[in-house]
């Protein structure tokens, strides 16, 4: 499988301030691939760069086989783009909008914008400027996935869409992937990329700070596990001496702890001597992930003070 | 519990710190608009002071300024029958302070009160203890401010003429009130439509109506005798007759207008959502014909295209009236027509040759709005959804610059051919249309040059665009008054080397250096917006 786009150590800086510093990023053809990261880790200075907006300072970008700051015009033809943050032409209807986006790239498929119009519950007589947040997203979704073509880069598309609409983008997004689009989406609302990605990378000050398949960043970390024993002190006694166990504690009958992916095997074991009655586990989300990150950022922050 | 009730109904609350807000946002605009029309009035008051020395030359001004196409341009003419510099002044040049204050009055109200209210600031700042008449008030103080800073130091400036320092006042005053109670209609505006744009273009169109019904009250009846003067806040600051009959009285009615708009204003505010307007936004269509980026340039534009053009041919077409006027001033005045070779015939060339400029600048003005448009599209990012399509950064931006260079020259043109086709009727000489069509096309080059520095500075320096407005003032002040001023202050000028036709002879020289400085200037602010980021 080829990649649709590949970066390599890459840099930005605006001023003194580094947006991208020397992130990397592979994203395979025909995959959606979510891109995470907090308010202002570099996930839209990151697309710009994809889509020749913004020149890197630093490092290698190749996106559908090109060079998206020397071929822009070209890859543009192969390529739609959904901004986080849409602002249309005020006097222009949504409708006026969308076909003219349409008219400069050659054309819209009529039928497949009838549909995504019908299917967003959009109005498209009203004019840019009365449309709220979530209105001038549904144009710029339409617009993009009206069109037909192999990747679609999506700056936190759903921004100020409501939950019905956010399960419609959902979607829509999955039929673009049966087509075989590659699909970038970067977004901070995790519960969506883990509905639509199958890899990720998270971005943390302009860095990619980890990278690879949901699976695989989940073995990275640990499950919660909490149990219903008959025999509570016992349990929290046994498993506290157990390497890999972090966080043990008590509650009711009940204790809960975190495990490492590794230490699971043996911890299981111990638990029928003290007379399971109920279990709950669940693989970390990426809320967990998330926290991790931000744990030890925290941590370092502690540790430099 | 009365307390806090009282203090969450007080539509008043939070005025302070909105004052603040405005006032420091402005301050640098505020500084910039006080010293341009203070230094300007200064300098035009010099000019008159240098050129009309002797009665004879000013009752030929005076018999000049009565005629009916000149005073829709001027005032009540008062103190026509010993026009001195200071009855010049109050005639001819303050309604020319009073409209561009009063236009700065307008848009600073709207910019205050609408345009935060519009991009959702103002539901942020509402969401604080403010009420609903803080934000008006913030307006208006911001505007008044601007007004009063404005007036205050031209009267300074004024100063140093020979101007009598009472008469001086009261014009500063009738500068200032007529600029309140524009801006009074401007808040009552902004309370009625949901748009910024709509609302500033309902205060230019009352600025509009209000110059309109002035000079038909004016040219109907000489000395505010005509009841449509009467009708018009600057009807009513041009009766106070500054430095001939000096009375202080009219400006009353202006300060009373003021305070109607504005309880209005505050009445409306304090009745409707926010967010909303009295006026209903009228629906689109579902289905675009915005067809490429000059299709969406010209609907953006055509607005500001057909208003630029029709200052520019209406311009034009007074010049051209007022031609047989202009003759008879200049044969009843031989010391004038000595000033120039060729005597009376010299002095209307001249004359027409000083008008063609000024209609070039007034189109290098439209071509930098143009330019600024192209920027506000980056800045606002809607060029950033644009680019991210399969089109060029030079197919975008030389679209919106083809557009803004078509609509320049040919409003150029047309104004030449209306320039000829008055004048040939009003001095009976048919030759006159091909010669004034000629005197408009060579100043295309010039408004090429400042086309060309726009885009410099959009591809290379973006936010470094006010430098570009800086730049047409100063080759506006040189076009007027670069005589005035000591030698060589001109020479960043296009306008002060190409032939000044019909009054010198046509040289190509000038004209092609010109256009190949211009397309220098324009293919390097294309290579630096095609090489840099966009968005900075």
């Amino acid at each position: 499988m080829t990649d649709a786009i590949r970066a390599t150590g890459l840099v930005k800086t605006f001023g003194p301030k580094r947006a991208l510093d020397g992130f990397d990023l592979q994203v395979a053809s025909g995959e959606v691939h979510g891109f995470l990261g907090p308010n202002g880790a570099g996930k839209s200075t990151t697309i710009r760069v994809l889509l020749g907006l913004l020149k890197a300072d630093a490092g290698e970008v190749t996106l559908l086989g090109g060079d998206p700051w020397r071929d822009a015009v070209a890859l543009h033809r192969r390529l739609a783009y959904v901004p986080g943050d849409v602002t249309l032409w005020p006097t222009l209807s949504g409708g006026e909008s969308i076909d003219l986006l349409g008219r400069l790239r050659g054309g819209l498929d009529p039928r497949r914008r009838a549909d995504l119009v019908d299917r967003f519950e959009l109005d498209t007589k009203v004019k840019g400027r009365a449309y709220s947040k979530g209105n001038r997203q549904k144009v710029a979704l339409v617009a993009a996935l009206a069109a037909d073509v192999e990747l679609l880069l999506m700056d936190e598309p759903t921004s100020g869409l409501d939950p019905l609409m956010e399960a419609l983008f959902q979607e829509v997004v999955r039929e673009a992937a049966a087509d075989g689009r590659t699909v970038l989406l970067s977004s901070h609302i995790l519960a969506e990329v883990e509905a639509l990605a199958r890899r990720v990378t998270i971005i943390r000050a302009g860095r990619a700070v980890q990278s690879g398949s949901l699976e695989e960043l989940r073995s990275l970390t640990r499950t919660s596990v909490t149990v219903g024993v008959r025999d509570p002190d016992g349990a929290l006694a046994a498993l506290s001496t157990r390497a890999g166990v972090h966080h043990a504690r008590q509650d009711d009958g009940h204790v809960t702890f975190d495990v490492d992916a590794d230490a699971l095997d043996g911890v299981l074991a111990t638990l029928p001597a003290h007379g399971v009655h109920s279990l709950v586990a669940h693989p970390p989300t990426l809320e967990d992930l998330f926290l991790r990150q931000y744990g030890e950022e925290l941590a370092t922050m502690k540790a430099e003070q | 519990m009365t307390a806090v009730a009282e203090r969450t109904s007080d539509p008043l609350a939070g005025t302070r710190g909105l004052v603040r807000l405005a006032l420091r946002a402005d301050r640098w605009r505020i500084a910039v608009w006080a010293v341009a029309v203070a230094w300007l009035s200064v300098v035009s008051v010099q000019a008159l002071e240098t050129v009309y020395t002797s009665p004879e030359s000013r009752a030929a001004r005076a018999e000049l300024i009565a005629s009916p196409a000149a005073t829709a341009l001027a005032g009540p003419g008062y103190g026509l029958d010993d026009y001195t510099i200071g009855a010049m002044t109050a005639n001819e040049l303050a309604l020319w302070i009073m409209l561009p204050v009063a236009i700065m009055a307008v848009l600073a109200v709207t910019r205050h009160l609408r345009a935060p209210e519009e991009d959702g600031r103002l539901e942020l700042v509402r969401s604080q203890p403010v009420g609903s008449a803080a934000p008006v008030v913030a307006g208006l103080v911001a505007a008044a401010a601007a007004v009063l800073a404005v007036g205050g130091l031209t009267f300074v400036g004024l100063l140093t003429t020979s101007l009598d320092p009472a008469g001086s006042a009261l014009m500063c005053a009738s500068v200032v009130v007529v600029a309140l109670v524009l801006a009074g209609a401007s808040a009552v505006a902004s309370q009625l439509s949901t748009h910024a744009r709509t609302a500033s273009s309902l205060g230019m169109a009352a600025v509009g109506a209000a110059f309109v019904l002035r000079a038909v009250g004016d040219v109907q009846g000489p000395r505010s005798t005509s009841v449509w003067s009467w009708l018009s806040p600057f009807g009513w600051s041009q009766a106070t007759a500054p430095y001939t009959v000096d009375r202080w009285w009219p400006l009353l009615l202006g300060l009373a207008a003021t305070a109607v708009s504005i309880a209005v204003a505050f009445a409306l505010a304090g009745r409707r959502d926010l967010g909303t307007g009295l006026l209903p936004d009228r629906p689109g269509r579902e289905h675009g014909r915005v067809g490429g980026v000059v299709g969406l340039t010209w609907r953006r534009q055509r607005t500001a295209i057909w208003s630029w053009g029709a200052a520019i041919v209406l311009s034009g077409l007074l010049v051209g009236v007022l031609a047989a006027q202009l003759v008879d001033f200049v044969a009843e005045q031989p010391a004038f027509a000595d000033l120039y070779p060729g005597g009376v015939g010299g002095a209307t060339a001249a004359a027409f040759a000083l008008y063609s400029v000024f209609l070039a600048v007034l189109a290098s003005a439209y071509v930098t709005t143009a330019v600024g448009a192209a920027r506000h599209e980056e800045t606002s990012g809607r060029a950033e959804t644009l680019l991210a399509l399969p089109l060029s950064r030079t197919r975008w931006l030389g679209a919106q610059l083809g557009l803004a260079l078509g609509a320049a020259v040919t409003m150029l043109l047309v104004a030449g051919v209306v320039m000829g086709l008055t004048a040939a009727a009003s001095l009976d000489d048919d030759s006159q249309v091909a010669t004034l069509v000629g005197a408009t096309a060579v100043t295309v080059p010039g408004v090429l040059c400042v086309l060309a520095f726009a885009v410099l500075v959009l591809g290379c320096a973006p936010r470094a665009f006010p430098l570009v407005w800086a730049y047409v003032a100063y080759v506006g002040v040189m076009a007027m008054f670069g005589e005035l001023l000591p030698d060589g202050a001109d020479v960043a000028s296009p306008f002060t080397y190409l032939p000044a036709l019909p009054a010198e002879p046509m040289s190509w020289a000038p004209v092609v250096a010109c256009t190949l400085v211009a397309l220098v200037l324009a293919l390097g602010g294309l290579a630096g917006f095609r090489r840099r980021d966009l968005g900075a």
